[in-house]
Formats: structure tokens, C-alpha cells, sequence
């Protein structure tokens, strides 16, 4: 402990009373809690009356009443929405492109990471990464509008190729329900696999050398040092981020679907999320929507932590 | 390792492991060169399905539409105003509370850690959030893109553990110098955390840059940031020009918008490899505790 410090801390354990020890703390800190104020209001007011809002579930909204709403129905909306087909739909609809999300979108930058890695090259593998994590950083609205020209029925590049190479008939993929799945997946592991891998490469990096010397002492191929060395080594790093999926299980790229939403392939792209959106904003039902997002929030809390004790139970990683 | 790595034989399996990268090298950057190409070509080029990746009739006319149209120019200068003064006003508020919060000693600093880390698995949700913000009559003002976002919980937590990585001991020589808090933040801290400030920088101007879900809850038709005026123009829901007499999707050529795209996009992909080094060692701090 330097000079300082310790010249303050025998200031403070003197005799005196606590009251006065308090005095002195606020004398010497004030400027911090000063510093504190303004963002702490503001962190308040939007993010935990947003979440003392969600008392609007259980009570009717009545225009220009405010945003608590104004007398109680109890579990009313909640009722409602659970005998809505409507709802049902949207959920089933979100576990499913949940699930085939994390089928595919999970495994593939661990894949590409290991890839990476073995490139030996340094400066190949630099312009790699600041490429690959570039889609990252580009607008939902723009990836959409590129897949849009990319994928139109009339003049789109693959259309095109299709049936030059195919002799396949253009087909309307963003408009037809069984394509919208494939589309969004697919988007979402081109927008996101090299960032997502930043991760894994920084996991790799931390990989101590000396255990690959010793694998080549034993005479280990290279698939062998990824398979024994490299993957076992990472491994507590791939345990979290697949709590962290399965923890945001009901939360879906919402902006993405919202624009690839259109009536005809609603019945498969219609998610909790744009359920919510519809419902509250577009029919201004704001009770029936606080109470689908609030239940549609529960679990995923729930998902959280039981994807969290299971993983510390197992493996003995958690991420809190 | 890079004397080792360069007396390696190229084997099949190198050979197998560059055609992957080079395949994805290509899948990230042909996207953006077909759109170049199509908003540099001629309509009759587009329409009888002649671009690939070069553009044909090399013309820079969709350029001068967009550039001529008052609604998209006014969008452009809406994004550049909510993108800097959503920065700027994020930045200060996220690097303030960072301070204050990375001081464990402050009376209620653990409670507010705590209540933190809890908003970030459960949060306020969209109609409650929507309910507040219109109820503080903030809807229909540039304000309602500015203020309610300020904070970002992750980018706050990034900012708290790279503040207490600072020795402690700096610190005190600088109150022994005579400075206040304010002034070691703003002369020490800061200066002394430039990666991590600017990694948040450049999460949050992208964040405001992309931003349209927001723009379209809150804001009125003619505030509307520039992706919500692509967004409009790919759906079909807003013509380009203000004049513009038919709103039937097929008229808007590929080429415009193409050229809405590109434009839209460049800043970010201009800025993007400057702060680029700054992310990576920004994020690597951030995660350490994980």
C-alpha cells in the first residue's frame, strides 16, 4: 500500500464517531456521487420503470391515464393470450427458428475459429478477421435490402444462376414460408460468424504453447493436437456462449424478422417478439402485449439461469 | 512459433484450409461489390440481367438522383445529427457512471452494480419502454432517439473493469497534486482508457448509424433516420423523390437503390478499419472477467 493510502486510512480509524466518519467520507467523495447522479436518474427512469411498467399486464390502459395503467383485471391478458392461437403460433414459431438457429449458427464459428487458427500466414489471417467481422457492424436494413436484390425473382444473382445452371424456375424466396427459416439462419451466419469466433480465437490464444511442444513430442498429428489440445482447451469458453444461446432463447434477431415479415409467410415468421409489436403498437392493445412480453421475459430468465446451473452442475462453468 | 510455422511444408490439409477462407473472404465482400456494381450500371444493363460484379454502362447517374432528392438528403443529416449527438451524449453519461461505479468504496456502489447486472436479464420490455418514452413526451422529437438509449449496460460494464484495472496509485498522486475527481477523470482516467472508450464509441454510433426500429416508433415521417428511409424504399412505402409520382415498388430502379445502399453503408465501412484496432483489445478487456 503506498504512502497515500495509508495516511488516509489512519485518518479514518481514529476514535471518532461513525456520524463523523460519514462526515468526512462525503467531504472527500462528493464529487463521486455528484458524477453519479445524473446517469443513475437516468438509468432508473429507463431501464427500471420500463420495468415496474410491466405492472401494465395486469391492469386496464386507458388513454392519456399514464403508463401504469389504470384498474385491475389480474391475470385477464394472460388468460387471453394463452387461449390465442395467435400466440401459440408465435411461440412455437420462435423455439423452432430458435433451435435450428443454434443447430447451425453454434457450431459454425467454433468450426471457423479452429480454421482460422491453423492458418499460419499472419497477415492473411488479419485481413481474415477484419473482414469477416466487418458484416457485423452493417445494418439489419441494409443486409436485408442486399438479400432482397440478391435473392428478387425477376433479376437476382442466384435466381439467375439457378436457372442458368439448373434450368430451375425463379423462385419468389423471400416471399414464400418455407425459404423465410433458411433466409434468416443463413443471414445471421453471415452477419455473425467472424464476430462470434473474436471469442474463440481470443480463447485459442490463451492456449498455453508448451502443451503443443509436448504433442509433438508424442508424435500428435495436427488434426490430433486441435482434437486433444485445442477444443478440450476451449471448451469452458464454447459451455458459456452456449448458456448465453440458450439463454436468449426467445430473443431473436426481433429487427431482422420484422423486416422479413410479410403476410404470406407469416405463418412461419410471426414470432413472439412481432406478436408483441403488433398486438401493442400497430393495435395499440398495450395491456395484452405488456402481459405476452412480460411472460415471454419470465421464462426467458428462467431459461438463463437453469441453462446456468445446469452447465456448473455439469462441467463445472457458469457465468455468474 | 513463426520461425517453426515458416519451415512447415504446405501440406493438403493448408491447401483444404485457404480454399475455405478465400471462399469465405468472397461470401463477406461480393454482396457489397454487386450492389457497386449495380448502382454504376445502366437501367437497360440491369433489366436484361447483365451485371454480375462489374458494372455495365459505367455511369454515375443514380448518384446524382439520390443526391438531388430533398427527402433523402434530409435523412442523411438526420442520421449524422442522432449518430453524433446519441455518441456523444452516451459516451459522457456511460463514461461518468463507469467511474463513479469502479469506485467500490461509495456508499450503495454494490447495490447499483447490482441492479446493472439484473436490467440486463430482465428488461423493461417494448411497450413499457414505448409507454415511458411517450409519456415523457418525448415521441415526435429528436429527442426520443438521443436520451432513452444512453446507457448501455455492457458497454458500462466494459468501461467499470477497465477503470479498475488503473493502479490506485496513480490516482492518489494526482490528489496529492492537487486534483479533483473531476479532474482525474478527465486528465488521467480518460486519456489512460482511450481502446476501451473508443471500442464504445464505435458500438454506439453503429448502433445509432443502423438504427430504424426506433426512428419508426418514435419518430414523425419527416425526422426519419437514412435506414428508415431504405427500409421505406425497399417495402415499397415511401417513394424516393418527393415528387416521385408512382409509389409501385418496380418503378424504383435496382440501380437507386443499390446506390441508397452504398451510400448508406460507406461511413461505416470508411470508419470501420480505423477503430478496428481499438475493438479487439477493447473487447478482450471486457471479457476477461467473464
Amino acid at each position: 500500500m503506498s504512502d497515500a493510502t495509508a495516511a488516509l486510512n489512519r485518518q479514518d480509524s481514529g476514535y471518532d464517531s461513525p456520524a463523523s466518519r460519514r462526515r468526512r467520507h462525503f467531504k472527500r467523495y462528493w464529487q463521486l456521487y455528484v458524477m453519479m447522479l445524473i446517469p443513475l436518474v437516468h438509468f432508473l427512469l429507463f431501464k427500471y420503470v420500463p420495468l415496474f411498467g410491466n405492472i401494465l399486464a395486469f391492469r386496464r390502459f386507458r388513454p392519456g391515464m399514464g403508463p401504469f395503467g389504470t384498474d385491475w383485471v389480474g391475470l385477464h391478458y394472460f388468460e387471453r393470450f394463452f387461449s390465442d392461437p395467435a400466440f401459440w403460433r408465435a411461440f412455437r414459431n420462435t423455439l423452432v427458428l430458435s433451435f435450428s438457429n443454434i443447430a447451425i449458427n453454434f457450431p459454425i464459428p467454433i468450426v471457423f475459429a479452429l480454421l482460422l487458427n491453423e492458418v499460419r500466414h499472419v497477415k492473411f489471417k488479419k485481413l481474415m478477421q477484419t473482414v469477416s467481422y466487418m458484416p457485423r457492424f452493417i445494418s439489419v436494413v441494409v443486409v436485408i435490402a442486399i438479400m432482397g436484390e440478391i435473392l428478387s425473382p425477376s433479376s437476382g444473382l442466384l435466381n439467375r444462376f439457378l436457372e442458368s445452371v439448373f434450368g430451375v424456375d425463379p423462385i419468389y424466396f423471400t416471399n414464400e414460408p418455407f425459404w423465410f427459416r433458411p433466409i434468416y439462419i443463413l443471414s445471421e451466419t453471415w452477419q455473425y460468424t467472424g464476430w462470434t469466433a473474436i471469442i474463440y480465437l481470443a480463447a485459442m490464444t490463451g492456449i498455453n504453447k508448451e502443451m503443443f511442444e509436448a504433442a509433438d513430442i508424442d508424435g500428435a498429428t495436427r488434426f490430433q493436437k486441435v482434437k486433444y489440445v485445442t477444443i478440450p482447451s476451449i471448451m469452458s469458453t464454447i459451455m458459456v456462449m452456449l448458456i448465453l444461446q440458450v439463454g436468449h432463447l426467445l430473443s431473436l434477431g426481433f429487427e431482422k424478422i420484422l423486416l422479413l415479415y410479410t403476410p404470406s409467410n407469416s405463418a412461419v415468421s410471426d414470432i413472439i417478439d412481432t406478436l408483441v409489436y403488433r398486438y401493442g403498437l400497430i393495435n395499440q392493445n398495450y395491456s395484452l402485449a405488456t402481459a405476452i412480453g412480460l411472460f415471454s421475459g419470465i421464462v426467458g430468465v428462467i431459461l438463463v439461469s437453469s441453462s446456468n446451473w445446469l452447465s456448473r452442475k455439469l462441467s463445472g462453468e457458469s457465468i455468474y | 512459433m513463426n520461425r517453426r510455422s515458416n519451415l512447415h511444408r504446405f501440406t493438403p490439409a493448408d491447401m483444404l484450409i485457404y480454399l475455405i477462407m478465400i471462399a469465405v473472404l468472397l461470401i463477406c465482400i461480393v454482396p457489397f461489390i454487386y450492389m457497386l456494381a449495380l448502382s454504376l450500371s445502366s437501367p437497360s444493363a440491369i433489366i436484361n440481367n447483365k451485371v454480375t460484379l462489374l458494372p455495365v454502362g459505367l455511369n454515375f447517374n443514380s448518384y446524382q438522383e439520390i443526391f438531388s432528392y430533398p427527402n433523402f438528403f434530409r435523412a442523411y443529416g438526420y442520421t449524422f445529427l442522432y449518430t453524433a449527438g446519441g455518441t456523444l451524449i452516451a459516451l459522457f453519461m456511460t463514461t461518468v457512471f463507469a467511474y463513479a461505479l469502479s469506485k467500490s468504496f461509495l456508499f450503495g456502489q454494490k447495490l447499483v452494480l447490482k441492479l446493472v447486472v439484473f436490467s440486463m436479464f430482465f428488461s423493461g420490455g417494448l411497450i413499457p419502454t414505448y409507454l415511458l418514452i411517450a409519456n415523457l413526451n418525448l415521441t415526435g422529437t429528436i429527442w426520443a432517439m438521443l436520451v432513452p438509449f444512453a446507457i448501455s449496460q455492457f458497454n458500462l460494464i466494459i468501461l467499470i473493469n477497465f477503470f479498475r484495472a488503473v493502479p490506485a496509485e496513480i490516482e492518489e498522486a494526482a490528489i496529492i497534486d492537487g486534483l479533483d475527481y473531476f479532474g482525474i477523470l478527465r486528465k488521467i482516467i480518460v486519456p489512460l482508457s482511450t481502446p476501451a472508450i473508443a471500442t464504445i464509441a464505435l458500438f454506439t454510433a453503429v448502433f445509432f448509424w443502423n438504427d430504424w426500429f426506433n426512428g419508426l416508433i418514435y419518430l414523425n415521417t419527416h425526422q426519419y433516420p437514412v435506414m428508415l428511409f431504405l427500409r421505406n424504399i425497399v417495402n415499397g412505402t415511401m417513394m424516393v423523390g418527393d415528387a416521385a409520382g408512382a409509389g409501385d415498388k418496380s418503378t424504383i430502379a435496382m440501380s437507386i437503390k443499390s446506390a441508397v445502399i452504398i451510400t448508406s453503408t460507406l461511413p461505416i465501412i470508411i470508419l470501420y478499419p480505423l477503430l478496428q484496432r481499438f475493438f479487439v483489445a477493447g473487447l478482450t478487456v471486457g471479457s476477461v472477467k467473464g
